[in-house]
């Protein structure tokens, strides 16, 4: 990684958008947009987080959100329990959706394809079915944040805009490091694991700790958003912090989007949330808006598999240079 | 003055009048928005969709009439805007946030089940707007420090206690009891209260075990059960596990005197269980069997307001074709105690609203109202009391019937179980 790379327009046109995107709400000063582009912040952070498994090491993870959930779990533990910050919480929330993938990724990453796959579903279930016995962290009751606590940071209101600045910066962070990992050697040799990993490790890469250290990368940043999620939302119970149903959405996205490119992912999320929310809200569509998304859904994956961005790298090459 | 401008002056006067009568009228009619969401898609669609039925037959009722006039002759209508939460938590904060912003809802009422009021109780504080929570069982929702939400359900912690006090009348000699419930948070909170209520009355708990959502084999805890022989299993969860329970425990000849379990039994279709079902008791928040009524009030001594639970039942059937469920019943009581603060407060304004619920003590069909309004629990509700039914008659023609409290009986109750 050179700082010539950070000299590519696509990197900073992919950085604008997200920016853009975030700002408006800020702008406007509307709490409701403000609430619509947090949910798409929060899958652009997840669904990029996605990425540098799936698009860059080519190992489909259904699993993913047990990170989110866990990280939730944590810091949510240490400010209603512990009595700590938001912050330091956060940070600890990130660590233990890291340290829980460094030991994973010891054992499940030795499995390939559809096992790999296969397990770490097995992973989600088996953390929800212990985080529900599991007492400190309120067992099937979950834990719940008093509205007082919110005073601290200048009330529920000044609260909520402090998470979406926080998740904000996240983004923006997010797609920096996903470039920096796709532009370094150790991305490099994570695509070459993608590719044909036999051959990667022929050609000197060393497989497994590349690929538990891509695992801890794309862990920490769900971990960290979790905390905010479910500090924002008020409380935390097992079957919303590892809901499936989640991770299967956040692989939509990076398919839609285009997995393996840095702007895919971001690509996909605005676009999976920014239709989901308006067919949610739309007097025509609301009714039947799960029908719908799945139906273009379905169109888009059968015609361009390669995704948004894959499709248009493939189709013209000329804009490989500005979509990363 | 001559006769040409007395006409100009007269006819100036006359618009005049025509104005301010025109505004008059305008200042005097105004709509109330409601907002909510409503689980249009995934788990909760069915209790959802009955809970807002509910709703929407209040507002019918309501405008239909003509709307409500208040003490300074405004005379209010209501229209509703929701959305689809789909059942989850990702949305509901943004959704509400939409509504209390830009759909300016002046009222909320909450979606169904505790998880989704919980998050979006935070937005209706927030914003200042009171939101009637129905669906919404679990007192922790109620002890965050909120002051403008307010429950309409009796809370989870006294779900099973009266089936207890059940027992108590039926048995004393009644002593050792299991709770064998599901591993989620809403029996959790009923269980836990429960085994504190049990110690409290002097009860020996033998046995207290959760099974996992989605459990289909019960042997394991029915061996247990059997082996700790307890004079009453209590518990359960939602439909389909307590269903299976009560059949498995009826399968294995498990017969302990008195079997009280959560939400299956209230539900028509449990009596398809046949004789598994019979004498099984269950909470249920309203029935449409309980004769609840203005004389009912003079009794307790408290206001009535609102329709009779008779009168509640025959709209609900002629609207919808079905049987009103406590859900449907929860979602029009929640209207009608928004309609009754607003009457008595004269204004829609929200801290006027709110003294009057805070001072709210009376008798509707759904049971008594009465909230909490220390700052520990504010809007918890106090007032209602759950009903326990129970299944009678000859297995393939079994019948529900309220068997406690007292005061709303409509058979006596069968014990034990099989004793007959």
């Amino acid at each position: 990684m050179s700082l010539r790379n950070l000299r590519n327009p696509g990197l900073w046109i992919t950085v604008l958008a997200v920016a853009l995107l975030g700002l408006w709400p800020i702008v406007t000063q509307r709490a409701s947009t403000r609430e619509e582009i947090f949910t798409v912040m929060l899958s652009v952070v997840l669904a990029s987080s996605l990425n540098i498994l799936l698009g860059y090491t080519g190992y489909v993870s259904f699993g993913h959100i047990v990170f989110f959930g866990l990280g939730g779990y944590v810091g949510l533990y240490l400010i209603i329990v512990q009595g700590w910050s938001l912050w330091p919480s956060m940070i600890a929330g990130g660590l233990a959706a890291g340290l829980l993938a460094l030991l994973l990724g010891q054992a499940i990453l030795r499995l390939r394809g559809s096992y790999f796959a296969l397990a770490t579903i097995g992973i989600n279930e088996a953390m929800r079915a212990f985080i529900n016995n599991f007492e400190p962290f309120g067992g099937p009751t979950g834990l719940s944040l008093n509205f007082q606590t919110y005073n601290q940071y200048g009330g529920a209101a000044n609260a909520l805009w402090l998470i979406y600045y926080i998740v904000l910066i996240l983004a923006v962070f997010n797609i920096f490091l996903s470039y920096i990992v796709k532009t370094s050697k150790f991305g490099l040799g994570l695509m070459a694991i993608r590719e044909d990993e036999d051959a990667a490790e022929v050609m000197g890469v060393i497989t497994p700790r590349s690929k538990t250290w891509a695992y801890v990368l794309s862990a920490i940043l769900p971990g960290v958003v979790g905390v905010l999620f479910f500090f924002k939302n008020g409380n935390i119970e097992p079957p919303q912090a590892f809901r499936l149903h989640l991770s299967i959405e956040l692989l939509v996205m990076v398919m839609l989007g285009g997995y393996g490119t840095v702007f895919g992912p971001l690509l996909g999320a605005v676009g999976y949330q920014r239709l989901r929310g308006l067919l949610l809200t739309s007097d025509l569509f609301k009714n039947i808006q799960l029908a719908v998304a799945g139906l273009l859904l379905l169109l888009i994956i059968l015609f361009i598999p390669a995704g948004a961005v894959g499709w248009l790298r493939q189709r013209f090459p000329v804009v490989r240079r500005f979509i990363p | 003055m001559n006769r040409s401008r007395r006409v100009m002056v007269f006819l100036v006067f006359a618009l005049l009048a025509l104005a301010i009568s025109v505004s008059g009228v305008a200042a005097q009619a105004q709509t109330v928005v409601i907002g909510f969401t409503a689980s249009q898609s995934g788990r909760y669609n069915v209790e959802s969709t009955r809970q807002i039925n509910g709703l929407n037959l209040w507002l019918n009722q309501v405008n239909d009439a003509g709307g409500i006039t208040l003490s300074d002759g405004t005379v209010i209508t209501f229209s509703t805007v929701f959305y689809d939460d789909e059942s989850n938590t990702d949305r509901v904060q943004e959704l509400y946030t939409r509504l209390a912003t830009d759909d300016n809802a002046d009222f909320l009422i909450s979606p169904y089940s505790s998880g989704l009021t919980d998050a979006s109780s935070i937005i209706a504080e927030q914003y200042g707007k009171i939101m009637i929570t129905t669906g919404a069982a679990s007192d922790s929702t109620y002890m965050k420090g909120y002051s403008l939400v307010f429950q309409t359900y009796t809370p989870a912690s006294r779900y099973l206690t009266g089936a207890l006090d059940l027992l108590a009348s039926l048995d004393e000699n009644a002593q050792r009891i299991a709770i064998v419930h599901e591993n989620d948070k809403f029996s959790t909170d009923v269980s836990t209260a429960l085994n504190d209520y049990a110690l409290e009355l002097g009860y020996e708990v033998v046995l207290f075990e959760g099974y996992d959502s989605g459990a289909t084999d019960f042997a394991p805890f029915i061996n247990k059960i059997q082996e700790a022989a307890p004079d009453a299993v209590l518990g359960g969860g939602h439909f389909q596990d307590g269903s299976t329970f009560a059949r498995q425990l009826y399968e294995k000849t498990v017969e302990p005197g008195f079997v009280a379990l959560l939400v299956a039994p209230p539900e028509p279709s449990f009596s398809e269980l046949g004789e598994a079902a019979l004498g099984v008791v269950g909470p249920s928040q309203w029935e449409p069997l309980a004769q609840i009524d203005a004389s009912a009030a003079e009794a307790a001594g408290v206001d009535f307001y609102g329709p009779s639970s008779a009168e509640f039942n025959d709209a609900y059937m002629e609207a919808y074709g079905e049987e009103p469920s406590y859900h449907a019943a929860g979602g029009y009581i929640a209207g009608l105690l928004l309609q009754k603060a607003i009457e008595d407060a004269g204004t829609i304004e929200t801290q006027a609203v709110k003294e009057q619920l805070d001072a709210m003590n009376l008798l509707t069909f759904f049971g008594r109202i009465q909230f909490d309004v220390t700052p520990e629990a504010h809007g918890l509700q106090i007032g209602h009391s759950m009903m326990y039914v129970q299944w009678q008659g000859m297995a393939d023609a079994l019948e529900k019937q309220i068997v406690w409290p007292p005061e709303a009986v409509t058979a006596d109750p069968i014990y034990p179980i099989g004793g007959e």
